[in-house]
Formats: structure tokens, C-alpha cells, sequence
């Protein structure tokens, strides 16, 4: 009903207000629609993406006694100092402490697989033969390693946040990656720091600004520099000879980035790689050298090398797939030793099961918000009791966090339900089976101390200790399975309301639209030539429609998600071979009604003086040029698709990127310099179209023309630069002297484009002005054209500079995509009508942003671009850059839009008064189209994503791909603006221009 | 009026369709069952060497004006209009994102015959080179309006195999990993699937336009 109350409001304004007032109307309803959409989408964001509930607050000697369920409120106690702590915390925990000082060494993207092998093997010999010392300490049987299961994304900030507090953040970390603050959730190294330890830590700059008055030495390094992989690594080693030869820490902590960093540069196969896991095995041996030279009983040490997420066979690193989230957890230290073991067997644990394993461990209180479980190998060396008790301090902290989310676990109903028969068969909640599996656990845990302390027949005692242990891990399991999979209570109130704004958005937008197609005749009437549109809809047309809405069924499918290069390639080319076809049947059509109509024919292209047909050609050269540009426009996008084969399922299949990385890196240099002259032609040609030799013409080919230089200049020093993986500073220069002509030039074209192309022919006579008058068309067509084609090549440019070196030819393929499209569309302006003429670029834009290797995880986020040309660091810049890395093909189109309005049959403006409605003729639809079609996919995809919030992969298919929605949105509203206000101001001035012009001539006539 | 010369019966069209159907059908019994899967050259090898001459002997005894134009001519035409339409198809096909390596290649060629031969070939024997006839076959403002049966018998059919086809590629992608979601396997089905719906489609509108006329007669 809203939808109808809706159009019908926007009806009746737009009728009464007449045309005049009926753009200003469009364009208020749409920006009304717009911020509904986004205050719809920020609701839905926030309700969706919630922080989970959580406990505040440290755990303290309360997580030594057994959890209850009344009030929290027992009160804190005074705050002890912090060795009278540690002995009470000792004291409190009947578990003696296994170790005293820790080591943790993080290996930032190191897969477990390079370690421990896969699937019970053991890795492959060059592997075991970079890691010579680790790989002898677990054969050895000195050291425990572990698959350490990371949660996504896998990116590391949120994973160095779980490794501390045993807690799965929300997915919107990642959103923070770049931006990290002060970690407040209980963790194990605040723990370690109030019993009075000293944390040393040395490495990637996160961990200080996780923790920024922790530390007692501290030395961070950034990740900033992607390129760098040996500075990085080098800052940390330097002060690793006087650390361990100094005694005054307890905890010390490495973060070693340069694995990732070698990863990101040149993937698992890098040749750099085994260099850099020598050095980590040479740094691992240093320090285990070092720590078992002072092993006596006060200096008990446990060297832990985890990492904090693996990569892809490319080196990226984000999304959920195995070898991402395969990540290590390696203990080295006494309680760890035994007289056998099978170090390759596959050992699969958690990533956040390091917290409670650590915590216990060191004699310090689990943190509050833990959801791991402890690895039982590590209290190998304490007594069966002792084991028991630390499951049962384990499940006491998770059943802890069980109540703050479930108030149904009250440990009074858990504990006292009494074992029913036959609860086995029922089929009973995860709750009733939690409780059931604890109370066993509390039970035989219970008649195992019975039985200990009647020394009754170890035999017994034994099998009841199993039992206990059984039923401790089952628990712990089966609850840390459910605490992290649980899709948390989300607000339906909230998520449906968003919906419900974003559907009348939606609906408004689409309300408006078509208010546009049934808006006042006269609109109408000025399209109407020989060759005219019917009512009937089209092949196109329905295509279109059907095309929009396979899509969005699509997007309900996790598998079309993932594969969504697919459906957008096949669309949008099913659409050009429909154009194809329309095209051949009206040639037919044309040369079988030629005989008769010859003259008529002749007329009507004489009448149609579009720009680019200013050019006359003869009708057949005319249809050639049609059937070329459609067939440019297929082909190049096959090429496209074979350019990355894109996806997740079946990203190792051979494409034409992975055959140019294997290959010489001359010849993608030469790609690149090809790509740049060809763009720098392209413009050359298109400034020469305007048959005009004006100042600034000029003076923009020459700053296209030395952006081209800078380009190149850029190529060829960096391609000289990877083999010396530092970072230099002219490069930084080069691109920063880059985005200044840039902007300077596209900022002069948008203001002074339309000042400088005559609005009247120097012959007209005033008076005629009330005629048709096509020259005035023309000032507004060129000074468009030129904006449009200056803002294209120039994003070209930027998109050569920023995007990947193999990018290069997709970037110049999407140009000629667009350019072939402008040209038919201006040839071809009957055929098809002009909503599904912007469609079909826009759709051309989502092909050429999958085309361009982007996927829907967020492992193909081209991060080491964001960093070019910014000599400091900055979350905002380099946010900005990694966007229009992204989405460079889809903002491409949008600029190519403005092109395309410029070429536009515009040639029947009767009086100077109407700039309005050339105004609203000219943007109306390439501004709605692409908000409707955006707005129709992010509203489908939020009801998909709400439907399914309960899905395996909501976290690690659906929700990556929200986060592109929402970022295409952003993309949409960018081009859109950037169509509109060019329009705007470009009709603006012109009309400004034209009205001086009257009046000028005007008082000369009374003169 | 010419076009009642060349005017079909109804029963001339089911036996047409049923004929080329029984080409599909030999060709199927000839390979064998799931021979598409192990191995689809062989198979479509098949389809293709049944159902060529079935299509071009029977649509050449239908051609369009038999006075001026021989049997055999028709028959060359259909020949000659095979591999050009094979052509046309296998372009189609690439370009909506047909794999294009050494190994899919005989594969893809002996597909776009099928294609051909479901498509192109019928209306080269019917046509020949007549420009509005060919129009007429590529719009879809053919259906109801064509006062000729052979129209709705070439149109109906071949549209069904391309829309057919085209239903057929969506699976492809997906990670279901079934051996026929390969190329040009799930396309061959949807191909010959929309095919046959399209002569059932073409038949029932061969009978309506034949019931429409009497009643305008009477």
C-alpha cells in the first residue's frame, strides 16, 4: 500500500506541477529514495552485525569456584597487588603451574600445511627441508603441533584478538583491520600483566595498538610496507640475541610479518618462501637454544610459534577456504615431551584454544569471554586429579558464558537433572544435551575424587577417570561448537524494518521511473522518427527483466554466490548477442524495404545527427560498423572471462593471468605499455572528433599525454623493484605528481568544458532562436562529450596505475567494451530503447569488475595497491584507493556514461527555456536506472541474507558478499553523483549562456 | 496465392517431427545408454551423423517454392548452411563462455553441427536465401502472426533448442561435481530437451492456426 501511496503522491506532484517543476520533483523523490535506502541498510548493518553478548569484565579468583545463578553482583574484591594474586590464584586453583615464562612467536600467514603436512602426511621435502630444526624437535617428539582452525575472516588483527581472549569477535572486525584500537575484553595477556608479569613484545605494530600500555619494552614494525619482506622480518631478529639473554621478562612476544608479506608478493611457490621459513627455523632454534640453557625450576619456559592465518595457493588471505584458515599452533616445552608420538597425524584443534591452554597453563584465570577448550596434550605432565580439575575450570568459565546467553543454564537445573531413560532416543535440544553431558562430567568427575580418596581398585578409578575426561571434552566440545556456530539473537523487529525501508525505496524508485515513461507526451513525441519503438515490448527488454531476475534468484544459492563471474558474463553477453541479432534483423529488414524506401531512408539518416553519425557514412559501411562494435563488445568480454577464471570452487583452473605470472615479466611490462599508448591514442582520437583547437583541448592532450609518461615511468620502475624488495621513494613521487595533474585536469575539463564551445553559430540570427537550432545542441553535446571522454581516459590511466601489472589489458578491454557501446548505442538509437541501453552498461560494469579478478571473498581485495603512492600511513586514503582498485570497472561505466549521454540525439531543444527538460531528458535515466537496479539487488540480497542468517556459510559466503553489496551501493551513489552534477552544472552554464547571449542580442536590435 | 501451394498439412508436420525424432532416438539406441557421459564426441558424433540427413531430406522435400528450386538444390543448401551454422553456433557458444581448449575442441564441434542441424539447417533448406524469410525466423513476432505452417515448424523448434541450450549452461558452474555438469554435456540436454518442446510447441501451434483458418473460412 506505501507503494502505491507512493507513486501516487509522486503522480500526482508531477501532474500538477507540470515539466518544469517535474525534474526538480524527480530528483527530490529520488534523493528522498536514496537516503531511505540508506538509513534502511544502516539499520540492517547494525542489527545483523551485531557485537555478541558478552561478559564484562576480567575473570578473578571467582572462576576458582563453581558458577551459580543468581545475581552476579558478589562484588570485586579489593585489588590485590600483584604478587599476592598470583600465590591466590595458585592457591585457588589446586593445579600447580606448568610453566613460568612464555614465548610466543607469531608467524603472521604461516600454513599449518607447511609444518605438519596435510591429511596425516608430512609436508613436502622442500618444506621439511627449510625447517630442518623444527621438523627434527617434532619428530623428536619434543614439540605438539596443531591445525589450528582460524575462524574468518581471516585477517589479522581479529585472529591476534581470538589467539588472546579464546573469543570469535564479530565479522565487522575485518572492517577495523585497518584501523585498530585498544583491545578491552578480558584476555590472557591483561591476566599475565595483574599477576605481575613482564610482557617484552617485538613485531607487528598491531599487537601495541591492541595493548598500548602493556608492554614493558616494546618495538613494533608496520605492515605497511607490503613489498618489503626482509627489513620487516630483521627488526624484530635484531634484539633477539639481548632478549634472550636478558632475564627481567616473563612473556615475549614475536610477530614475524615477512612470510606474509612474501606471500602476498609472490604466493606459496615463491621463491622467496624457503629462504624466509629458514630463517624462522633459525630464529626458533635460537630460541630454544636459548631457553633450555637456563631450564631449572623457576625458569620453566614454553615456546609457542602459532600463526594467525594461512594463505591461498595465491597468497591471499581473508576468506574461509582450508588453506586459509589452516593456521598453526606449535608447543615446545617439557610438559609437551614423551617417549613417542606421530608428529604428522592430523591434529585438529581451534585457533582460540590457545587462550584457555595458555591460562591454565600459567595459573591465571581463563578469560571471561573464552569459547576454546584446552589441548589436553599440553598437561601431560600433571596428575589425573589435576587434569580434572582443569577441565572442570574449563567448563566452569564456558558454562559461565552459557548463562550470559542462555539463562535456561542454570547450573542448579543442569546439574540436579537427574539421567532419564530413553533421553538417548528422544530428539532433544542442544540445551537439554549440554546440560545432560555436564552433569555426567560433574558426576563422574565427583565419584572419581570418591574414589581416589577410598583408594578402592585403581582399576575403577582409572575407567572413572576416563569417563570424566570423556564426558569434560565432550562438553567442552559440543558447547564450544555451539558458542561459536550460534547465530547470535538477532533484533527480527529491526532487520525487518530495515527491509521494509529499503522495499519502499525500492518500490519509490521504481514508482518514479515509471512515472518518467508515462510523464507528460510531449517527452515522447520528440523520440518519434520513422523507425520508432512500438508499444510491444521487446526481446531486450524482456530479457532484461528475466536476466535481472535469474540474478537475484541466483543469489539465494551459496554457490552461485561464490561463482558470480558466471552469471554476469553470461547475462550480459546473451544481452549483446540479442542486440546482435536485433541488429542483422533489422538490416535485413532495412535492405529487404530498401528498394521501396530508398529516399526515406536517405532522410532519415540525413535527420539523424548524433555526434559520432556527424560522420557521414554511407548505410552500408554504417551496418558494418554496428555488427564490429557488438562483436568487439563479445569478444573482448570473452577474453575477460578467460582473464580470470575467478570463483572459489574452481579458482586453479588454468586461466590466461596464471599463464602470464609463470611467464617472463617482460612481457607484462610490454601488456602494460601497450594498454597506456592505447589509451593515450584512444583520447588523442577523441579530442580530435571535436574538430576543435582550443587552448585547453590542447593543454589537456598534453597532460593526458605526460600521465601516460608518468604511467609508464611508474611500470617500469617497479617492475625493476621486485627484485629488491624495498620500498623507494620515486615510485611514491611518480604516482603522487600523477594524481596531481590528474585531478587538476579533470577538475578544469568539469568546470570550464562548457564555456568554451559556442553555444550559437556566429550567423543565427536571434530571432531564429526560437527555431530548431542544432548548433546549440551541439555546444551542449561537445562540452558533455569532452567531460565524459576526459573523466574515462583518465580513470583509465589511474586504473593502469593502481591496478595489478597482469590488469593491465582487462582495464584497456573494459575501455574498448565501453567505447564500442557508446558507438553502436549512438548509431543504433531506434533499435533499442534507452533504459536498456544504460543497463546494458552497467551490466557491462559488473562483468568488467569480476573480469578484473575481483571475487566474492574478501581474499581478492588487492590490498598491496591501496599503498601506492601515500608516504604515510592513512586509514582514509588508503581505504579510498583499495575502493577504486575494486571497483574501478563499474565506475568506469559510470563515466562512460556521460559519454554515452553526450552522444545522445539532442538535437530538437525549441527554445532556450527548456534547459530543464533537456536537463531531466538527459541525466533522469542514467541516474535512476542504475540506483533501481542496485537498490533491486541489495534489497533481494538482504532478504536472502536475513533468510539465511542460520546457513553454514552465512559467516564465510554470505556475509563477504553483503559487504560487496553494500560497497556497490556506495559505488552506484559515487557514479550516479558524478552523472548528475555533470549534467547539472554543464546545463546550468549553458544556459546561463545562452540567456546572456539574448539578451545581448536583444539590446543590440534595440540599439 | 503462392503460399498455398507450398502450404503443409498438419499430418506432414508430425511425420516431419517424428521423423527427425527418430533420428535422435537411433542415434540414441546406437550409442547406447550414458554414452553422452563417458564419452560425449562419440555420442554427439552419433547424433550428428543420424539426424543430418534425416533434416535435410525431409526439410528439403519441404522447401519453400518447389517449382523454381530442385530437390537437390534444397539439399545443397542444407548441406552448405551445416557448417556455416555450426559457425554461427560455436561462435554463440564461445562467447557466452564455451571453453575453448585443445581438449573440449572436437567436442564443441560436433555440438554446434547438433545445433546446426537444429537451427540453422531446417531454414537453409526451407529459405535458401530469401531475406524476409529469414527475418521473419529471427523475430519472435512470428508466433501468431505467420499465416505459414513451415514457419511455425522451423521457428518453434529451433528456438526451443537455443532457449534450451541456454537453460542447460546455467548448472555448469555450480560445485555439484556431476560428471554431466562438464561441456558440452548439460547444453546437449537442454538443447535436445527444448528442442523436442519446441515441435510439440510448433505442432499444437501448426493445429490452432489450422482450426483458425477453417472457422475464418466458414
Amino acid at each position: 500500500r506505501r507503494k502505491k501511496k507512493n507513486r501516487a503522491a509522486a503522480a500526482i506532484a508531477t501532474a500538477d506541477r507540470g515539466r518544469e517543476a517535474m525534474g526538480a520533483a524527480v530528483a527530490e523523490w529520488t534523493v528522498a529514495a536514496v537516503l531511505l535506502q540508506v538509513a534502511g541498510l544502516s539499520l540492517f548493518l547494525y542489527g545483523f552485525f551485531p557485537v555478541k553478548p558478552t561478559l564484562p569484565g576480567f575473570s578473578g579468583a571467582e572462576s576458582y569456584r563453581a558458577p551459580s545463578c543468581g545475581p552476579v553482583g558478589c562484588g570485586e574484591g579489593p585489588a590485590l597487588p600483584p604478587d599476592q594474586l598470583r600465590s591466590l590464584y595458585r592457591e585457588l586453583s589446586e593445579v600447580p603451574h606448568v610453566y613460568d615464562r612464555l614465548v610466543l612467536m607469531v608467524i603472521d600467514g604461516l600454513p599449518a600445511e607447511f609444518v605438519l603436512g596435510r591429511g596425516g602426511k608430512p609436508p613436502a621435502r622442500e618444506m621439511m627441508e627449510s625447517m630442518p630444526y623444527t621438523q627434527s624437535l617434532l619428530a623428536g617428539c619434543r614439540a605438539v603441533g596443531y591445525h589450528a582452525k582460524a575462524a574468518p575472516p581471516t585477517v589479522t588483527m581479529p585472529r591476534l584478538k581470538a589467539m588472546v581472549s579464546g573469543a570469535i569477535g564479530g565479522f565487522l572486525d575485518v572492517a577495523l583491520n585497518f584501523n585498530t584500537q585498544a583491545f578491552l575484553d578480558d584476555n590472557i595477556l591483561d591476566q599475565l600483566h595483574t599477576i605481575g608479569y613482564k610482557l617484552v613484545m617485538l613485531g607487528d605494530e598491531t599487537w601495541i595498538k591492541l595493548f598500548p600500555t602493556l608492554f614493558y619494552r616494546q618495538d613494533g614494525v608496520s605492515s605497511f610496507y607490503v613489498k618489503d619482506t626482509v627489513e620487516v622480518d630483521f627488526n624484530v631478529s635484531r634484539h633477539l640475541e639481548s632478549e634472550l639473554a636478558a632475564k627481567d621478562w616473563d612473556a615475549l612476544i614475536l610477530h614475524y610479518l615477512g612470510l606474509d608479506h612474501v606471500g602476498h608478493i609472490g604466493g606459496r611457490q615463491s621463491n622467496l618462501m624457503t629462504p624466509k621459513l629458514k630463517e624462522m627455523d633459525d630464529v626458533i632454534r635460537r630460541i630454544h637454544a636459548a631457553v633450555t640453557s637456563i631450564q631449572d625450576n623457576s625458569h620453566r619456559t614454553l615456546l609457542v610459534v602459532v600463526s594467525d592465518h594461512g594463505m591461498t595457493e595465491v597468497g591471499n588471505h581473508g576468506g574461509s577456504s582450508y588453506e586459509e584458515t589452516d593456521s598453526l599452533a606449535l608447543f615446545i616445552g617439557h610438559s609437551v615431551e614423551s617417549s613417542h608420538c606421530s608428529p604428522y597425524d592430523q591434529k585438529e584443534a581451534l585457533q582460540v584454544d590457545l587462550a584457555p591452554t595458555l591460562a591454565l597453563l600459567f595459573g591465571i584465570p581463563i578469560p571471561k569471554n573464552n569459547i576454546g577448550v584446552l589441548l589436553p596434550e599440553l598437561f601431560n605432565s600433571l596428575a589425573d586429579d589435576q587434569k580434572l580439575r582443569t577441565l572442570e575450570l574449563n567448563s566452569w568459565q564456558i558454562l559461565r558464558l552459557l548463562q550470559k546467553q542462555r539463562p535456561a543454564f542454570c547450573s542448579e537445573d543442569c546439574v540436579d537433572s537427574k539421567d532419564d531413560f530413553g533421553a538417548d532416543m528422544l530428539p532433544e535440544s542442544t540445551e537439554k544435551k549440554l546440560c545432560r553431558l555436564l552433569s555426567k562430567a560433574f558426576a563422574s568427575h565427583r565419584s572419581s575424587l570418591l574414589h581416589r580418596d577410598s583408594n578402592f581398585r585403581s582399576v575403577e578409578a582409572a575407567g572413572l577417570f576416563g569417563a570424566a575426561v570423556d564426558s569434560y571434552s565432550g562438553f567442552l566440545r559440543h558447547a564450544s561448537e555451539w558458542l561459536s556456530h550460534r547465530a547470535t539473537d538477532k533484533p527480527l523487529y529491526l532487520l525487518a524494518s530495515a527491509i521494509s525501508l529499503m522495499i519502499i525505496s525500492c518500490f519509490s524508485l521504481a514508482g518514479i521511473i515509471s512515472c518518467i515513461f508515462k510523464g507528460p507526451p510531449q517527452i515522447k513525441v520528440e523520440h518519434h522518427s520513422e523507425l520508432d519503438l512500438d508499444k510491444n515490448w521487446h526481446l531486450d527488454e524482456v530479457f532484461i527483466l528475466m536476466g535481472i531476475f535469474l540474478y537475484v534468484a541466483s543469489l539465494g544459492s551459496s554457490s552461485f554466490v561464490e561463482e558470480e563471474q558466471y552469471i554476469w558474463h553470461f547475462l550480459t553477453s546473451t544481452l549483446y548477442l540479442i542486440f546482435l541479432i536485433k541488429t542483422v534483423q533489422s538490416i535485413l529488414k532495412e535492405s529487404n524495404s530498401t528498394l521501396v524506401h530508398r529516399s526515406e531512408t536517405k532522410t532519415f539518416h540525413k535527420n539523424n545527427s548524433s555526434y559520432l553519425a556527424s560522420y557521414k557514412l554511407i548505410p552500408g559501411q554504417q551496418d558494418g560498423c554496428k555488427l564490429y562494435t557488438v562483436l568487439i563488445v563479445l569478444v573482448a568480454g570473452r577474453i575477460l572471462r578467460a582473464w580470470y577464471q575467478g570463483g572459489i570452487n574452481w579458482v586453479h583452473f588454468p586461466d590466461i593471468s596464471k599463464i602470464l605470472n609463470q611467464s617472463d615479466s617482460s612481457i607484462v611490462k610490454s601488456l602494460q605499455t601497450i594498454s597506456v599508448l592505447a589509451v593515450v591514442v584512444l583520447y588523442s582520437v577523441s579530442l580530435m572528433l571535436l574538430r576543435t583547437r582550443r587552448i585547453l583541448i590542447i593543454g589537456l592532450w598534453l597532460s593526458h599525454l605526460s600521465c601516460g609518461l608518468l604511467v609508464m615511468l611508474h611500470i617500469w620502475k617497479s617492475q625493476v623493484d621486485t627484485s629488491v624488495p624495498i620500498n623507494n621513494h620515486s615510485t611514491t613521487s611518480i604516482a603522487q605528481i600523477f594524481y596531481v595533474i590528474a585531478s587538476i585536469s579533470v577538475t578544469c575539463t568539469f568546470l570550464l568544458s562548457p564555456w568554451i564551445f559556442p553555444t550559437h553559430s556566429k550567423e543565427a540570427e536571434p530571432t531564429s532562436s526560437s527555431g530548431s537550432n542544432p548548433e546549440k545542441a551541439h555546444g551542449l553535446n561537445h562540452s558533455v562529450f569532452l567531460t565524459g571522454v576526459t573523466y574515462t581516459m583518465f580513470w583509465c590511466l589511474l586504473q593502469l596505475l593502481l591496478q595489478q601489472p597482469i590488469n593491465a589489458v582487462p582495464v584497456l578491454l573494459i575501455l574498448l567494451q565501453i567505447i564500442s557501446s557508446v558507438i553502436y548505442f549512438s548509431l543504433e538509437k531506434s533499435l533499442h530503447r534507452q533504459w536498456v541501453q544504460v543497463v546494458a552498461m552497467q551490466f557491462l560494469g559488473m562483468t568488467g569488475h569480476f573480469g578484473l579478478g575481483n571475487t566474492n571473498s574478501l581474499a581478492s581485495i588487492d590490498v598491496a595497491g591501496a599503498f601506492i603512492g601515500i608516504s604515510s600511513y592513512s586509514t582514509v586514503l588508503s581505504g579510498v584507493l583499495m575502493f577504486i582498485i575494486t571497483y574501478g570497472s563499474p565506475l568506469l561505466l559510470y563515466l562512460g556514461m556521460v559519454v554515452h549521454m553526450s552522444v545522445k540525439d539532442s538535437n530538437d531543444i525549441s527554445t532556450p527555456q527548456q534547459w530543464s527538460s533537456v536537463l531531466s531528458r538527459m541525466i533522469a535515466l542514467p541516474c535512476l536506472l542504475p540506483l533501481l537496479v542496485n537498490s533491486i539487488a541489495l534489497t533481494s540480497y538482504t532478504i536472502v541474507l536475513l533468510l539465511m542468517r542460520n546457513h553454514l556459510f552465512v559467516w564465510s559466503v554470505f556475509s563477504p558478499k553483503y559487504l560487496y553489496v553494500c560497497a556497490a551501493t556506495v559505488c552506484t551513489y559515487a557514479g550516479v553523483l558524478v552523472i548528475a552534477m555533470t549534467g547539472a552544472y554543464t546545463c546550468a552554464v549553458l544556459s546561463f549562456r545562452t540567456r546572456n547571449y539574448r539578451d545581448k542580442s536583444v539590446d543590440q536590435i534595440d540599439g | 496465392m503462392g503460399a498455398e501451394v507450398t502450404q503443409v498439412s498438419a499430418f506432414t508436420a508430425v511425420l516431419a517431427h517424428a521423423l527427425c525424432l527418430a533420428g535422435l532416438a537411433a542415434a540414441h539406441s546406437l550409442a547406447g545408454r550414458g554414452a553422452l557421459l563417458s564419452d560425449p564426441a562419440h555420442a554427439l558424433r552419433l547424433l550428428v551423423v543420424c539426424e543430418a540427413p534425416l533434416v535435410i531430406v525431409v526439410f528439403s522435400l519441404l522447401r519453400r517454392d518447389p517449382k523454381r528450386c530442385s530437390f537437390l538444390k534444397a539439399a545443397a543448401r542444407g548441406l552448405l548452411g551445416l557448417p556455416i551454422g555450426a559457425f554461427l553456433n560455436a561462435f554463440g557458444a564461445i562467447v557466452l563462455g564455451a571453453p575453448v581448449g585443445i581438449k573440449y575442441w572436437i567436442a564443441t564441434t560436433y555440438w554446434s553441427c547438433l545445433m546446426s542441424l537444429f537451427t540453422f539447417v531446417p531454414a537453409a533448406c526451407v529459405f535458401g536465401a530469401s531475406k524476409v524469410d529469414w527475418q521473419n525466423v529471427l523475430s519472435h513476432s512470428i508466433y501468431g502472426t505467420s499465416s505459414n505452417v513451415a514457419d511455425y515448424m522451423i521457428s518453434a523448434p529451433s528456438h526451443g533448442a537455443v532457449i534450451g541450450a541456454w537453460l542447460g549452461a546455467w548448472p555448469m558452474p555450480l560445485d555439484w561435481e556431476r560428471p554431466w555438469q562438464e561441456w558440452p554435456i548439460c547444453v546437449t540436454y537442454g538443447a535436445i530437451a527444448g528442442h523436442v518442446i519446441g515441435m510439440l510447441v510448433s505442432l499444437i501451434l501448426i493445429v490452432a492456426h489450422k482450426r483458425r483458418v477453417r472457422v475464418k473460412a466458414d
